[in-house]
């Protein structure tokens, strides 16, 4: 689960991390309220779940309250990337210039099956830009999971990131961090800037914090923090059926399958096959006619969608159960555009049948892969005059 | 013979008694293998279908002379589970659930790992755990320890498969078999970020195995298993290897179901792993069926 900026600094803030002050508001006289209430130049940061608000026009310096509330106006309701900026964070000025900023993070780094730890003086930065123009320019470290960072290690990273300042604060900032990314499940973890002042003391100013989902069943008390209407709405309707989905942009043919690795080589399949995925939806395993209607009745919801791919390995899954489902969408009226499968395993000829008394040119099915992905990338492009 | 598992196998299941642990220990014994023993903490003591029940790994491996767990245990408690049976000694540890906090398993795969090395110091036979949210792994012929559907796996061949994704370990598997080439034994590594077994840990495995010709690697984008595996072939591999690379056309920054599964920035793209298996003169398919031809080529060289 993604965290917005200000949940983010309140989880690094329980954490003893030093955080720039700040506080939501979700109208514009909020903003002139909150503006007026820290009696200094305020920045208003709109909080959406995307990356490059400050180049959409969506952090905006404010140097009175007037500003501040002429800025609220503008970002609140403004549109990120497709999402709507319902609330903003306005936080205290820093005088950027009398200091430096500075990157730290941790992220769950598969290849040291452990979290790195990440520090660059290129602050301020997406730090992806950084790694692929200048990657000598970030110090990389494994934390121990069980002992976590020790202040020691903090401090060689943070030394040999070149670092100024107090340094046994800042490698206590990173410390911290690092407790919360562990005690939080976190997958990521950003403090980016890292804002260290004349005073050499570090401050941070923004944080990225994403939490495992997996784990989310530890963290309760952040439950709430879900945004359903940050989502994709199909993608919050495929949760409640338990589904992995993902909605992929410019597609026309919808895709599912039974498994994470048959999806993803179904969309290079239909790709392969000169149409374009619109969505990657995995049923998982052993699925009974009524999940694959839902999986139909989904992915039929999405106008992207013209014809309908679905791949089934089955083991445990039956064909025929998958075919029931197709049916049944069918009857409902729920199905309009063709479906074009492949089901290999348990219970093939049982599903032909099936299909076969009911009889309709809009469920076909196929010996492979290739050839319903091919019937399927046929019917999608036609139906789009191509 | 095949690695890691084979018909001397003696298998307990963690977790025998819920429905997955309970359906696939009848799969596992019909397919032969010698599932001797379940777990599950409070109804030791009891008998389910016929298997003794215990309390504990350590008393189901002292009854039984049991060298491989399998584990079916809910997320929240499979850590630890993995952690009971590496104390207890457990040679080879399954973890079949999926869903487990990432932050779990960082903890259990390093405390297994240091289980494994004083475990070799110590002249033992180590300790090595695959998965989780793997389908397990497979001998054909001979045992299976994992959730695969028994029938393709009938035939027991020379070629060894290692996949990251279970659905296309089945595919893969049953395109060898169909083909007249069969497996000999089959890993299921695992789709999440943080697992006990990497390729690279099974590829010297499959080149000592005498039984073994070839080796197909099923990798997927993100991460940089299918990287390092790259490299250890090019360094220690005489037995010919392909690959295959699935999600090649998944878009950036997207999770694609498997936690693995996720391109950040530059790292994981099918560009550094395709550059990867070039430069280790592997040759990679661009569909599943090519693997075949693959594989044929490469023998016959």
């Amino acid at each position: 689960m993604k965290l917005h900026e200000y949940q983010g600094k309140e989880i690094l803030r329980q954490f003893g991390v030093n955080v720039q002050d700040g506080k939501v508001a979700r109208t514009p006289d909020e903003v002139r309220q909150i503006a007026r209430e820290y009696g200094q130049p305020v920045v208003v940061k709109a909080q959406v779940h995307v990356g490059g608000r400050g180049k959409a026009g969506g952090v905006k310096f404010s140097p009175t309250e007037d500003k501040a509330f002429e800025n609220g106006e503008k970002i609140l309701g403004m549109d990120i990337k497709g999402l709507t900026v319902n609330k903003v964070l306005v936080t205290k000025a820093v005088d950027i210039d009398a200091g430096v900023e500075y990157y730290v993070g941790m992220i769950v780094d598969r290849n040291v099956q452990s979290y790195t730890l990440m520090a660059s003086a290129e602050g301020g930065m997406e730090i992806e830009e950084v790694a692929a123009a200048t990657p000598e320019k970030i110090i990389k470290h494994r934390v121990d999971p069980v002992a976590g960072l020790r202040p020691y290690e903090a401090r060689e990273v943070a030394i040999k990131a070149g670092f100024k300042g107090n340094l046994n604060k800042i490698a206590d900032m990173m410390v911290k961090m690092s407790k919360a990314a562990l005690e939080r499940d976190a997958v990521l973890v950003e403090i980016n800037p890292l804002f260290v002042g004349p005073d050499g003391i570090p401050l941070a100013l923004d944080t990225k914090f994403e939490i495992d989902d997996n784990a989310m069943y530890r963290h309760q008390d952040l439950a709430d923090w879900r945004e359903l209407e940050a989502e994709h709405p199909l993608e919050i309707e495929a949760s409640k059926y338990g589904f992995a989905y993902v909605k992929l942009d410019d597609g026309n043919v919808g895709v599912l399958g039974n498994g994470a690795g048959i999806v993803m080589t179904s969309l290079d399949v239909v790709n392969r096959a000169g149409a374009k995925p619109a969505n990657f939806l995995d049923i998982g395993g052993g699925a009974k006619a009524e999940v694959v209607y839902n999986a139909v009745k989904l992915v039929s919801k999405d106008t992207d969608v013209k014809a309908i791919f679905i791949n089934i390995f089955g083991g445990i899954t039956r064909a025929d159960e998958v075919a029931k489902g197709v049916i049944q969408a069918l009857k409902d009226g729920i199905l309009t555009k063709p479906v074009r499968m492949r089901i290999a395993g348990t219970a093939e000829d049982e599903a032909k049948a099936l299909l076969a008394e009911v009889g309709s040119p809009l469920i076909q099915m196929y010996p492979t892969m290739f050839e319903a992905a091919d019937e399927a990338a046929k019917d999608a492009n036609a139906a789009e005059g191509k | 013979m095949g690695i890691l598992v084979d018909n001397n196998s003696r298998v307990i299941v963690q977790g025998m008694t819920g429905r997955e642990g309970a359906s696939h220990s009848r799969a596992m014994k019909e397919f032969g293998t010698q599932v001797v023993a379940g777990v599950t903490p409070g109804k030791g003591g009891t008998d389910f279908e016929g298997w003794p029940v215990y309390n504990s790994v350590a008393e189901a491996k002292a009854a039984h002379d049991a060298n491989v767990s399998i584990i079916f245990v809910p997320p929240a408690g499979a850590a630890d589970a993995v952690l009971e049976a590496a104390h207890a000694g457990m040679p080879l540890i399954v973890l079949i659930t999926e869903g487990v906090p990432t932050v779990d398993m960082m903890k259990a795969v390093q405390e297994v790992k240091a289980l494994d090395a004083v475990s070799r110091a110590e002249g033992g036979q180590g300790i090595r755990l695959i998965g989780g949210n793997c389908p397990g792994l497979v001998t054909n012929g001979q045992a299976k320890v994992g959730i695969m559907p028994n029938k393709i796996y009938t035939n027991p061949g020379r070629i060894g498969l290692i996949s990251r994704s279970g659905t296309l370990t089945y595919e893969a598997a049953k395109l060898l078999n169909d083909a007249g080439m069969g497996t000999s034994t089959t890993v299921g590594i695992g789709g999440d970020p943080v697992i006990g077994t990497t390729f690279a840990d099974v590829l010297p495995l499959f080149e000592a195995d005498p039984d073994t010709d070839a080796i197909v690697v099923i990798g997927e984008i993100g991460g940089a298993d299918e990287e390092a595996a790259a490299e250890y072939i090019a360094k220690h591999m005489k037995k010919p290897v392909v690959a295959f690379i699935s999600g090649r056309s998944a878009p950036k920054g997207k999770r694609m179901g498997h936690a693995g599964a996720i391109i950040m920035g530059d790292v994981g793209t099918p560009e550094s792993k395709l550059a990867a298996f070039a430069a280790a003169n592997v040759p990679v398919a661009d569909t599943m069926p090519e693997i075949i031809e693959l594989v044929k080529k490469a023998l016959n060289k």
